[in-house]
């Protein structure tokens, strides 16, 4: 399964929790605020992980959504 | 200095002559990609601009007599003169508006669509003067717009402001019930008038209900906007070309520009010029020389500040033989952006006029962003000791880091825009940076400021919700 992962910057606010759920998917600033690696993970492993970081943010700030089926996808724009 | 070979000053009149009204002398079909000018409002050369200014312009039977009526078009047919006029958008991305159409029509639902004439930019006038002084265009183009989308409403966006051609627009709107014009229904929106305020996400949100800051969005707008409705945001200038496009034919329309930028296009030239503010039409392969020759700038300046604050400085004698044109610029690493020209003489220090812009767009910023926020004011502040040659030359690399850093970190592209100013500053006044932080006098110092930067607003955007409503 791949799911896209994002983190809205309008509502992330540093707590920089999502990091300890997914360490290698995200970069961390200087002020805790994230940024995404990779926007899509693959193995049930990270996953998971992803899962787990969009659970923890306590502003809902990291955003996972399963990748619409081929073929149902918007046209690049 | 350049010559401007190809500058043909005195062109006729290609709308007279499409019409066959009498003008100043012979009217002959303007031949393709043949001339060049620089054109203010009403002046030999113009299209859009073309015709009496505003107040002696006739409202709106001025305006048909002029352009005549707007060729009846169905949605199928504004589509393909969307797609073979490859109108490019004009607010600054260049984003091509058959495309963002064509997204919204197949994402389904009832689209709506906006036209965004509230120019943000605070030393751009184009897209005021062009409603001040043409607002049949922009609502002509509007309802074809429209009619290709299949839409019966259109919200025309513009800042709450003094300034803003707000009332004109109105009187427009009125002038069209009164002749019982098969129009779409108009809503005239006025929103905060602040820098990301204009930005496309922030103006959807707004006319949707919302606040008008940018929002963080996964899809484009186009396919879905906040409310879930495939939203088009179109810059009034883009709208306005594609009235003349109809009216015209595409490649009558195209020949005005150049291949890689069909029709014309509005600049503002400001700072130190004859009349800052002035908005200028371009035809043809036009320098950046060509302009500023055309508002009284002689020579080349020491640098020129293009695309807007959010846009990017390019050395003075690179600028003013690069054509004013997507690809051209790009050759300097700029972009047109909102189409400013701002010209900074000699004498004067860039990194003076960068500090205090740099300064006052950390203080537009919405308060949304972590990096924004925390990134932005550190940007400034440090831009400023560099100014005034406080920084030294371990300053001068952390800013650089924070810059990058601060890169694409955000929702909408305001800390982008702030960067790529910052970047520019570093490569463009390269010799200056050398002599501030080597303590030396700025001779610019002493220079007064250039550009109308508005005063900087401390808060950082972090003020009350109703602001943004």
């Amino acid at each position: 399964m791949t799911v896209e992962i994002r983190i809205d910057p309008t509502v992330c606010r540093g707590h920089a929790i999502c990091a300890l759920f997914f360490r290698d998917g995200v970069d961390l600033d200087q002020w805790g605020f994230g940024k995404i690696v990779v926007g899509t993970v693959e193995s049930p492993r990270d996953v998971r992980r992803a899962r787990r970081a969009a659970a923890a943010c306590p502003n809902g700030a990291f955003v996972v959504r399963e990748r619409a089926a081929a073929g149902s996808a918007p046209p690049p724009v | 200095m350049t010559t401007m070979p190809d500058l043909e000053v005195a062109e006729a009149d290609p709308i007279a002559a499409l019409h066959g009204f009498a003008t100043t002398g012979p009217a002959p079909v303007p031949t393709p990609g043949a001339a060049a000018s620089v054109a203010g409002v009403g002046e030999p050369g113009a299209l859009l601009l073309a015709g009496a200014p505003a107040g002696a312009d006739g409202g709106l039977e001025g305006h048909l007599g002029r352009w005549g009526w707007l060729p009846a078009m169905d949605g199928p047919g504004v589509r393909a003169l969307l797609r073979t006029s490859g109108l490019d958008g004009r607010g600054g991305g260049g984003f091509p508006l058959a495309r963002k159409v064509e997204t919204a029509r197949l994402a389904g639902g009832s689209p709506l669509l906006v036209v965004n004439a509230s120019e943000s930019e605070p030393a751009s006038r184009k897209d005021r003067t062009l409603c001040a002084e043409r607002p049949h265009l922009v609502l002509d183009g509007a309802a074809l717009v429209a009619a290709a989308l299949g839409v019966d409403e259109v919200v025309v966006h513009l800042h709450r402001s003094p300034r803003s051609p707000a009332p004109v627009l109105a009187h427009a709107v009125a002038e069209r019930r009164h002749r019982r014009l098969a129009d779409p229904r108009w809503r005239i929106s006025a929103g905060p008038d602040r820098y990301v305020s204009g930005e496309s996400s922030a103006v959807a949100s707004y006319v949707d209900g919302g606040e008008a800051r940018p929002r963080f969005t996964t899809l484009p707008l186009a396919v879905a906007g906040p409310s879930g409705r495939p939203t088009v945001v179109s810059n009034a200038e883009t709208v306005a070309h594609l009235a003349v496009i109809a009216r015209l034919g595409p490649d009558v329309w195209a020949a005005h520009g150049v291949p890689s930028s069909p029709g014309t296009r509005l600049v503002t030239v400001t700072g130190a010029t004859a009349r800052p503010g002035r908005v200028l039409e371009l035809s043809g392969p036009v320098t950046i020389g060509d302009v500023l020759v055309a508002d009284g700038v002689p020579a080349a300046p020491a640098a020129v500040l293009v695309g807007g604050f959010a846009g990017g400085w390019v050395q003075g004698e690179d600028a003013w033989r690069t054509p004013f044109t997507r690809d051209g610029l790009r050759g300097v690493d700029a972009e047109p952006g909102c189409g400013l020209i701002g010209v900074l003489p000699h004498g004067a220090c860039g990194l003076i006029e960068t500090a205090r812009i740099v300064r006052y767009l950390a203080g537009e910023s919405a308060g949304q962003c972590g990096t924004c926020v925390a990134g932005l004011p550190r940007l400034a502040a440090a831009c400023e000791e560099l100014a005034t040659g406080t920084l030294r030359r371990r300053g001068v690399r952390k800013l650089v880091a924070l810059a990058d850093l601060v890169d694409g970190s955000g929702a909408c592209g305001h800390p982008d825009a702030v960067v790529r100013l910052i970047r520019s500053t570093l490569a463009v006044f390269e010799d200056d940076v050398v002599g501030h932080l080597s303590g030396h006098p700025c001779r610019g110092a002493v220079h007064p400021s250039v550009f109308a930067v508005p005063e900087a607003d401390l808060t950082l955007g972090r003020h009350d919700a109703r602001e943004w409503a």
